[in-house]
């Protein structure tokens, strides 16, 4: 294992501590818990908090989107493992601005447990709370138990616009509503071509023989639908988009916003190329693409890999797309 | 019982119920991930320590939340996030009473094994802590003498842990072995019995222990 990392145990709390010394304008630790970070300025009075959270190892998730526009909160696990209901309870009281919170999360068996208990937790505190549970990963669960999947890259679309609406000022139960409808239009497909090694065993998440690549891969390295000999980039996007334009069942004259997200060790030219196949695919159908981010957004440590995310669009999600948000990784206006 | 009488009960019951340990630590490493042996004995260890803290105007209600809080926090695994939400769930059919009846403990017994079926997503059957949380509950509500009640309690259980011995488990990591669960000994199932055995003994005179 070659890695820039001190003792592996602290390489959560390490990190931590860096996002926080290089982004004080922006971010804060509201209490002794290193696990917990909150934006700057929050609570927010008046304004409904968000907290998110969930397993360390996938910068820009989840730490990376609080900031104004954003999550007002995250709960830090280890790598991938959740928090503790004690820290998202405590990111709950640092946010709550009076207006309720929104615990908006990728739909994972045991950032559920923890993020449910802390629902229970933070009402005996006083603190109305709303789920909302990011599952676009189109590989994990066919269409008829779309409830039941993973949620991936495009969790940051769901970011986007509950940030978006809590900003505007926004009540609980409309802010939850802007992040399930846009969930509801997100779908999301990667492929993996190497393994994450974890800080603290220093073994690989799993194996795969050289010249492969698995379609429809975790962000956890969980396996996917297809295992098969690596392809040259357009035939990936091809593979990729064609289900994720056949699950949102887009047609002639839709719009989209486009992600196009590297998982770690994939560099961002190798992104360009499948995002320049996307364009052209998505221009021959006639959808338009009125939003587009390529980059790291979503990552699962070194896995080599990329995943596409698309949005369907209408006015009001766009509108919440537009809107201004600045964090330590994603600013826009 | 009042609140001072119950803070004691449960903190006696957890101290001895930290005895059962390993032996929950190797049935979960047969079936799970292993680590229920050290949420069972540093969730007890902090909720005594809590309890311990609380004066005897705390009302019973107030009791169990402590609890839940404590025992969540100690190690944050899936069976002590269940637990605590199936004691929060339990606190509020306590609401403001002052002290409990054995009616009251049925009540919050199956209150508490409800949230666990809902947050779980488990059934009566997936072999899971549920298995001996329902009978048991049923069992409590069978009389209004505490020690008789408690008696057919671990009755119930005892038995929720043998038949589901021989079931496949539908839940959590154990499910993940499929038929290879068939045969081994539910460790969420076994850890209620220790602790409702462990109220008797630590609890009741030892000439009615069984």
């Amino acid at each position: 294992m070659r890695k820039i990392i001190n003792n592996p145990d602290a390489f959560v709390d390490e990190f931590v501590e860096g996002i926080e010394l290089a982004h004080p304008e922006l971010v804060k630790r509201p209490g002794d818990d290193p696990r917990v970070m909150v934006r700057a300025d929050a609570p927010v009075a008046g304004h409904v908090g968000i907290v998110t959270g969930g397993g360390s190892g996938h910068l820009p998730l989840f730490k990376g989107y609080v900031g104004a526009g954003l999550c007002s909160a995250v709960a830090i696990g280890n790598v991938f493992s959740s928090p503790s209901s004690a820290q998202i309870l405590e990111a709950t009281m640092a946010v709550d601005g009076g207006a309720g919170v929104l615990y908006l999360y990728g739909n994972y068996g045991g950032d559920v447990f923890n993020f449910d208990l802390a629902v229970d937790l933070a009402e005996l505190e006083g603190i109305r709370t709303r789920t909302v549970l990011g599952r676009d990963d189109v590989a994990s669960q066919p269409k008829e138990r779309k409830l039941d999947r993973r949620g991936v890259a495009g969790i940051l679309f769901a970011y986007k616009a509950a940030g978006a609406a809590a900003e505007r000022g926004d009540d609980l139960d409309a802010v939850a509503a802007a992040a399930e409808d846009v969930i509801d239009n997100t779908a999301t497909m990667g492929i993996g071509l190497s393994p994450t090694i974890l800080p603290t065993t220093g073994q690989p998440s799993f194996e795969l023989p050289e010249g492969e690549m698995e379609i429809g891969i975790g962000i956890h390295g969980e396996p996917g639908i297809h295992r098969g000999q690596l392809e040259p980039a357009d035939r990936i996007a091809d593979r990729l988009l064609d289900a994720l334009v056949a699950d949102l069942e887009l047609q002639a004259g839709d719009s989209v916003a486009v992600l196009v997200n590297g998982m770690g060790a994939t560099p961002l030219e190798e992104l360009y190329v499948l995002y320049r196949r996307v364009h052209q695919r998505l221009t021959e159908q006639q959808i338009a693409i009125a939003k587009r981010y390529v980059g790291e957004y979503a990552t699962s440590l070194e896995m080599a890999g990329a995943s596409i995310s698309l949005l369907k669009l209408n006015e009001n999600r766009l509108a919440l797309l537009n809107s201004p948000a600045r964090s330590p990784f994603f600013q826009e206006g | 019982m009042n609140s001072h009488e119950l803070n004691e009960a449960i903190r006696k019951s957890l101290a001895a119920v930290v005895a059962y340990a390993d032996e929950l630590r190797d049935l979960d490493q047969a079936l799970g991930d292993g680590d229920l042996g050290i949420t069972i004995s540093v969730g007890a260890k902090a909720v005594i320590n809590a309890l311990e803290a609380l004066d005897d105007s705390t009302l019973p209600a107030d009791l169990a939340r402590a609890c839940a809080k404590a025992f969540a926090n100690a190690n944050p695994s899936t069976m002590a996030a269940l637990v605590a939400g199936g004691l929060l769930a339990g606190s509020r059919v306590w609401a403001d009473k002052t002290s409990v009846t054995v009616a009251d403990a049925a009540d919050f017994t199956r209150a508490g094994g409800e949230n666990i079926a809902l947050r779980g997503k488990a059934q009566l059957g997936d072999k899971t802590i549920l298995d001996a949380i329902a009978p048991a509950a049923e069992a409590l509500a069978g009389s209004d003498d505490a020690e008789t009640a408690l008696d057919a309690a671990i009755e119930a259980a005892d038995r929720a842990v043998i038949e589901t011995t021989a079931l496949q488990s539908n839940r959590g990591r154990a499910s993940w072995l499929q038929e290879r669960s068939i045969g081994l000994q539910d460790p969420g199932a076994t850890a209620f019995l220790r602790f409702l055995q462990s109220w008797k003994s630590a609890n009741y005179s030892a000439e009615r222990t069984s």
